[in-house]
């Protein structure tokens, strides 16, 4: 692998072997041992060994099965996998070119674009679910704007399932584009014109050079943009459907509203089922490319 | 920065930092009240509950949180707990607007007070249909109504009965909303006016303790039928909103003519110009849309637990619980014989002298799982 294929991690250092290196991440490891896997761990084990009649405790897969066999929260399920595959390829269809114009572009225009582009982070999301509301929502902005110049209403997405998918496109846009962009860092500008020198087009340039240097990039910006959006709920909860909910307000109901923990974590449990496969996507393309 | 400088700074931000939890703890004769109802309810506290209660009891001082939601003062109680086992102060006192079963296990372990045996002095003034379970005292009530837009509806020819009101919703098809029952009860209270409906108008029959999976069922069953022919006439054909705020949005924005609302929170909303002047109330007249008490909770543990006892005893005075009548538009917690007189007459025609109620307990978790099941999925369950 040549230096300008890898991450922008430096590689390891393979020489030294101090143990100062092990103590560092040794107290994140463990904050991660005990705050995030142990709960992880105690989650199974609460929905494997439930309790029984009788007062004990026995193995038993019949929350598991529940789900399982229950359309409803199987429909729950479905739409949260419908909504993170929508918002995944909207996002890379909308972020790669941004991305694409900040990484080649010498005009001033581009440092507004940047800002514009990083400014949804720092809304926070009820803000943004309100706003929505108001702006696409039934006689909103847009509504007006177009009823001034005569044209029909809208059909709003509010309280509809794409009305989740927008608003979290829209919030997840700007870890998306940085993490691209430090990604499309590693395509040298050589490598571009030696292509364009022996008569390589636009679209040659994007297929042959630049996205197979940050294929890498994308799935990471995938994996982390799922791992959000699979989880989320003030945006889900404000703006979706009442039925079928996305699985954060439907583990949030089952637990505060239906007072019943188990079936709230076997949700969530199935949940980070999803989720590490994303997960494990991330650490692999991290552990690739770390190794010399 | 000199070195020297930064060194000595630095110290010092970092003693503040380590005293900070200190400084935290409850002060002596203040009490700390969480909510988790809304604004205007907190508006009401620091106008009219807070000068009132500290004039009369010199020396002790409420101290007024927004707890945002249920589930955030339910974090808070969840902390009491942790307090409570280990003996540690909880640096809270009294919750409003709180269900003490939300915290599992709380009750048995007895972090809430028992209202029962605290020996207030108003306690038997306590409307005998607002009482639930001991550890929840009920200090005021307020009503589900329907607020409409005068200048899309005439309200001359504003229903008035549930017959009327379905007639009225399936003839202008996508002008009316609820939200979703478990998440803000004006929409909760018009899916319970609906059960009520299916099973004869008739209140009685539904008490927190007589709830069998069976009779459930047997109950439920015809309203979410009910629910669900409504569906399709419903704003998008069958969308709810998420909460009492979005409902209220939608009115304001003009996106339907009518809505389920809290009494006390439409008319700040009409005050407040969220809605606009040209919104209607109106209650139906055969069986009123239910409507709920809103509890406190003391804790057992908490530091200033006498004080918040004086303060749950004063709340049931007749001098507060006419103001929760005149100033925040809601009703008294207490029976209506111990208002002033003058507010009884005046409000006589107003305020049905019994507002229809649906216990809680089980059959709000039974009514909010059912709901989500049967109709907001927005099938028809004979296709």
């Amino acid at each position: 692998m040549t230096s300008t294929e890898a991450g922008a991690l430096a590689p390891a250092p393979t020489q030294r072997k101090r143990p100062i290196g092990l103590l560092l991440v040794a107290v994140p490891v463990l904050l991660v041992l005990w705050l995030i896997i142990w709960p992880i761990i105690s989650a199974v084990i609460q929905t494997l060994w439930l309790p029984t009649p009788d007062g004990g405790r026995s193995f038993s897969v019949s929350s598991y099965e529940f789900f399982v066999s229950d359309p409803y929260s199987r429909a729950n399920l479905a739409i949260t996998l419908w909504t993170t595959g929508v918002c995944a390829v909207l996002l890379l269809v909308i972020c790669l070119p941004i991305a694409l114009y900040l990484r080649f572009s010498n005009s001033k225009i581009a440092a507004y674009v940047q800002g514009l582009a990083i400014f949804p982070m720092f809304v926070p999301s009820i803000i943004l679910s309100f706003a929505f509301i108001r702006v696409l929502g039934p006689n909103g902005t847009v509504d007006l704007l177009l009823n001034s110049v005569g044209l029909p209403k809208i059909k709003s997405p509010y309280l509809t399932p794409w009305g989740p998918v927008i608003g979290l496109v829209w919030d997840n846009i700007p870890l998306t584009v940085l993490i691209l962009l430090s990604g499309l860092g590693n395509v040298s500008n050589q490598a571009i014109e030696a292509a364009r020198d022996v008569g390589a087009g636009r679209f040659a340039l994007l297929w042959h050079i630049i996205l197979p240097r940050i294929s890498n990039s994308i799935l990471v910006a995938i994996s982390f943009a799922v791992l959000g959006i699979f989880s989320a709920f003030t945006l889900p909860y404000v703006l979706g459907p009442a039925a079928p909910e996305m699985m954060g307000p439907f583990m949030q109901r089952t637990f505060r509203d239906l007072f019943d923990p188990t079936n709230a974590i076997t949700q969530a449990v199935i949940t980070f089922g999803f989720c590490i496969v994303f997960g494990l996507f991330y650490v692999r393309s991290v552990a690739k490319n770390r190794t010399p | 920065m000199k070195r020297r400088h930064f060194l000595i700074s630095a110290a010092a931000i970092s003693a503040g930092v380590t005293l900070m939890p200190r400084m935290t703890f409850a002060a002596e004769g203040v009490i700390d009240v969480y909510f988790t109802s809304d604004q205007n309810v907190i508006d009401f506290w620091t106008n009219v509950v807070k000068p009132k209660f500290e004039a009369a009891n010199s020396g002790i001082t409420l101290n007024l949180v927004d707890g945002g939601d249920g589930p955030g003062v339910a974090a808070i109680g969840d902390r009491a707990l942790a307090a409570l086992a280990s003996g540690a102060d909880p640096q809270a006192d009294l919750f409003e607007g709180y269900d003490t079963r939300v915290n599992a296990g709380a009750i048995d372990k007895g972090l809430f007070v028992d209202f029962s045996t605290a020996g207030l002095s108003n306690y038997s003034k306590i409307n005998p249909l607002a009482n639930d379970i001991p550890t929840r005292l009920p200090y005021r009530g307020s009503q589900v109504l329907l607020a409409y837009d005068t200048t899309k509806l005439d309200p001359a020819n504003v229903p008035k009965t549930w017959a009327d009101l379905v007639t009225w919703i399936k003839a202008n098809p996508g002008q009316f909303i609820y939200n979703r029952p478990n998440k803000g009860g004006s929409g909760g209270n018009f899916v319970r006016r609906a059960i009520f409906e299916a099973n004869g108008n008739d209140p009685k029959k539904f008490t927190v303790d007589n709830f069998t999976p069976e009779f459930a069922e047997e109950a439920l069953t015809p309203a979410w039928a009910m629910l669900n022919d409504l569906a399709p006439s419903l704003f998008e054909s069958g969308a709810y909103t998420s909460g009492n705020t979005q409902s209220l949005q939608l009115l304001g924005q003009s996106a339907v003519t009518m809505i389920p609302a809290w009494s006390d929170q439409a008319l700040s909303a009409i005050q407040q110009g969220v809605l606009p002047e040209t919104t209607g109330l109106v209650q139906l007249q055969d069986l009123g849309l239910p409507g709920g008490f809103t509890y406190i909770a003391v804790l057992s543990n908490g530091a200033n637990k006498d004080a918040a006892l004086k303060l749950a005893d004063f709340l049931l005075t007749e001098e507060i619980q006419s103001a929760i009548l005149t100033e925040l538009g809601g009703f008294p917690g207490v029976s209506w014989d111990y208002v002033a007189a003058d507010l009884r007459t005046r409000f006589a025609d107003i305020i049905p002298e019994s507002i229809p109620t649906f216990p809680g307990g089980k059959w709000e978790t039974a009514i909010n799982d059912g709901w989500y099941r049967a109709v907001a999925p927005n099938v028809d369950p004979a296709s």
